[in-house]
């Protein structure tokens, strides 16, 4: 009677105590990391670059795959479905929060703990080297005479190019014809051989061509001159509203599951701020045209729900038959 | 020019660099074999593994792994008719034959040597003409994509074996399967059947691995009875008469390997298309019926995915844009070491060309030694009784499928093609035109999209856009000249000023 009572007692103490010392030993093995784009993109870049620091940080191996597909769909639906553990992270850019309004899916960053918000790309509209013109305000005054004529490169729906269409398109107009690359890397090769007349590009992507002179940055989206493009002007010398959006860039991020256990989540927002903080990696990701962020908690989520409404909403104003539901039915705040 | 040339023989003077090259190009070999596990994989995984070497190391263990890779999936495509890569689909066309009449051994030791000709010249024209044929590469507007993709597919006719139509509807089931996925432009699902796994479409190594790796075994239990053949490991290094017998050829399979390797937007597994396809038409005589043993259909397709390597590292090492997969993920690894790839890459570290240069060579050489050893060995594969090697081949497509994208739902579906593969043979259909089709479908989607877009939307603008500019224009012309070819029209205008 007694016997299986103890036997009983000693398993539960047992699992008891297992339990505790697994989040208290955390990490114990190895952590698989799910990055949610290609290889050899901007997204695998930063994580690869990123990732041995925090590995020494904590101890442990985080085995990277790429789940590329879907704008991401695949690999965040991937990491949502595994345990709760904080033995699987999500490593993704912006495009999920724009998920339901494009009907990819219904789930965005909201519905994952983010841990982390490591940077923030900047954009540049670049053109060919003998493009005509020298500014976005001589294209955007060439469009405005010739409508539908000018090609843009684009990335599709929801892409880094249609966003920043959309946001000229909330405060002016640009009519123009839409070439779509399967990404910034064929976008980029099509306009060094002419074949498109300019195209919004993260900096990463763009930034070497640009300093060799093969491209022309007719404008840098942010508020004041850069340091790292000099020559190039902000964008608000052409368009003054388009402050309002500013600053806007694609980011990068780490998530893990919502009800991952709160120590393990501080374990990893405590890694990642130590590992995104280095001066190495800092360094990285100036050289790679990106600024760094270092957002958790609060500050990390205001920062996704700002983006989102931001993106949002200039998508909505721009062009609001293109959208699958209208963010004020999705509850996105006006920014 | 002392400097280029301490520069191109750093890979070979220093013991660490010389160790890396052979030690990737061993690696490499081996896991260019397994269906599934490709060059593209290996090379990202080592960017984390390498992250604190020396950038010299690293790149030096990624040309090994790329050049090994690349010959590696003609092995299993010759022993075992499974293709271990895309590039290495034609080779299965005329190797498998080969080991089946016994021939398995001179058939990888032939493929080596070519695969390092085919090597050697894609790293000559590298090393000669880079800045130039990035400057014709970037030349290829959409439109030109598109029509390359139009000659693609003129190409069943010479995969499809005996029934045109059957090859002509496989193409066009491959270019279905190909169509699977989200909307580049529109980013809406397209033949999803409201499946979140299939957004990311159908991946083509997938459907290979199913309709060659799946559905040949399953098509091996029709001859279970049947005594494997005995395999002659006697004459595997090809005689010199034989290799300059089809030094012609591989000259001409290598120069269309660099050349469409260059362009962005293809890659080896395209140019061995084209390549095979070539041999087809210019060959008149072949040692045996193309399809049955060809040495040419050996030849071609094997210089030319290895010459494309040297091909695809054009665009990249003048101008940072990658040539195909592979580069895209070597691109990346510069620039976590800290390097600007782009145009000034040649400018401001003139190094990294000539070592790469000089690297590539090098590991063409490794592979000359890794290629010709171990053959015997691997020729007795074909020996191993159907009881043990048909469940093998399963585990390998299931292991191999998994790793693309550690993903199950693709798992399924390559079994589901393997199913689909195995009826398809039995009703006497071509496997390779369906890959044809599932390779070209995307290109000739993305390709007709961008073209026309660019001229915005109007359809004799584009027409137009064909004959009016000289590179379309060749590229029309050549295509006319393709169907003319294969109608009665041909023979009309033979016999009408054939004799003039």
């Amino acid at each position: 009677m007694l016997k299986p009572l103890f036997t009983s007692l000693a398993v539960s103490l047992g699992s008891l105590a297992l339990a505790s010392s697994a989040l208290a030993d955390y990490p114990q093995r190895n952590i698989q990391g799910t990055i949610q784009w290609g290889a050899g993109g901007a997204t695998d870049n930063v994580v690869r670059s990123l990732t041995p620091h925090v590995e020494e940080i904590l101890g442990t191996t985080i085995v990277l795959t790429n789940r590329p597909g879907g704008t991401g769909v695949i690999g965040m639906n991937h990491v949502m479905r595994q345990r709760a553990d904080g033995y699987n992270m999500l490593f993704g850019a912006e495009n999920p929060q724009l998920y339901p309004l494009m009907g990819l899916a219904d789930f965005t960053y909201d519905d994952m703990h983010t841990v982390n918000i490591i940077g923030q790309g900047l954009v540049v509209i670049a053109a060919p080297e003998n493009s005509p013109f020298d500014s976005f305000a001589e294209l955007l005054e060439y469009a405005h005479e010739n409508p539908n004529e000018l090609r843009m490169g684009g990335t599709g729906a929801g892409g880094l190019p249609s966003t920043v269409h959309a946001m000229i398109n909330a405060v002016d107009e640009l009519d123009v014809r839409t070439v779509t690359f399967g990404g910034d890397g064929p976008g980029i090769t099509a306009m060094l051989g002419g074949h498109i007349d300019f195209m919004p590009l993260s900096l990463a992507a763009a930034g070497e061509q640009i300093r060799g002179g093969k491209l022309k940055g007719l404008a840098i989206l942010t508020a004041e001159e850069i340091e790292s493009l000099p020559g190039v002007p902000p964008i608000t010398e052409a368009l003054p509203d388009i402050e309002g959006f500013l600053p806007w860039g694609p980011f990068w991020g780490v998530f893990v599951h919502q009800d991952t256990p709160d120590e393990i989540k501080a374990t990893l927002e405590d890694a990642y701020e130590q590992a995104v903080g280095k001066e190495e990696f800092t360094e990285f990701l100036q050289n790679f045209g990106a600024e760094p962020l270092n957002l958790r908690g609060e500050e990390a989520q205001e920062y996704l729900s700002n983006w989102q409404s931001v993106t949002a909403w200039s998508m909505y104003e721009a062009d609001a038959d293109a959208l699958e539901a209208t963010p004020e039915e999705l509850g996105i705040p006006r920014p | 020019m002392s400097d280029t040339l301490s520069f191109l023989l750093m890979a070979w003077l220093n013991p660490g660099l010389l160790g890396l090259t052979a030690l990737g190009v061993l690696a490499g070999i081996y896991i260019g074999a397994i269906p599934g596990l490709s060059v593209t994989m290996a090379v990202s995984i080592l960017i984390s593994f390498t992250f604190s070497w020396h950038i010299d190391n690293a790149l030096a263990l990624m040309v090994g792994i790329y050049v090994g890779g690349v010959y590696g999936g003609s092995r299993t495509a010759i022993l075992l008719n499974i293709p271990g890569a895309p590039s290495a689909v034609t080779t299965a066309f005329d190797g498998y034959p080969l080991a089946q009449r016994g021939e398995a051994g001179r058939a990888i030791g032939l493929s080596t040597v070519m695969s390092v000709i085919g090597g050697l010249i894609g790293v000559l024209v590298l090393a000669g003409t880079a800045p130039y044929l990035s400057g014709l590469a970037l030349q290829f507007a959409p439109r030109d994509y598109f029509l390359i993709a139009v000659l693609g597919l003129l190409l069943v006719s010479s995969l499809s074996g005996k029934s045109l139509s059957r090859g002509i509807f496989s193409v066009a089931l491959g270019g279905i399967i190909g169509l699977v996925g989200m909307d580049m432009v529109t980013a809406q699902p397209r033949l999803t059947l409201g499946q979140m796994e299939l957004l990311g479409g159908i991946h083509y190594v997938v459907v290979m691995i199913g309709l060659f790796g799946v559905a040949e075994a399953l098509y091996q239990l029709h001859n279970l009875a049947k005594v494997p053949v005995k395999q002659k490991v006697d004459k595997i290094v090809p005689p010199l008469n034989m290799v300059l017998k089809f030094l012609p050829l591989s000259v001409r399979t290598s120069v269309i390997g660099v050349i469409v390797g260059a362009l962005p937007g293809t890659g080896g597994d395209i140019a061995s298309l084209f390549a095979y396809d070539h041999a087809k038409r210019s060959v008149k005589n072949p040692t045996r019926p193309f399809g049955e043993g060809a040495y040419e259909g050996l030849v071609a397709p094997e210089t030319a995915n290895n010459a494309a390597v040297g091909g695809a590292y054009v665009p990249m090492l003048t101008l940072g844009m990658p040539g195909d997969a592979v580069t895209a993920v070597i691109i990346g690894a510069l620039v976590i070491h800290g390097l600007n790839p782009g145009p000034m890459l040649m400018i401001e570290t003139p190094h990294i060309f000539w070592f790469t240069v000089g690297n590539l060579a090098l590991a063409n050489i490794f592979l000359l030694i890794f290629g010709l050893t171990g053959i015997k060995i691997f020729s007795k594969i074909v020996e191993v009784p159907k009881a043990v090697l048909i469940p093998l081949i399963l585990v390998l497509c299931v292991v191999g499928t998994y790793s693309i994208n550690s993903n199950m739902t693709e798992v399924y579906w390559m079994l589901g093609f393997g199913i689909l593969g195995y009826w398809l043979k039995v009703f006497g259909f071509q496997m390779g035109p369906i890959i044809l089709g599932v390779i070209l479908g995307p290109l000739l989607d993305e390709s007709y999209r961008q073209a026309m877009s660019s001229v915005g939307d109007r359809g004799g603008d584009f027409l137009l856009a064909l004959v009016t500019n000289p590179l379309s224009l060749v590229l029309t012309s050549v295509i006319t000249l393709v169907l003319l070819s294969n109608t009665p029209l041909k023979g009309w205008l033979s016999r009408r000023f054939g004799r003039s």
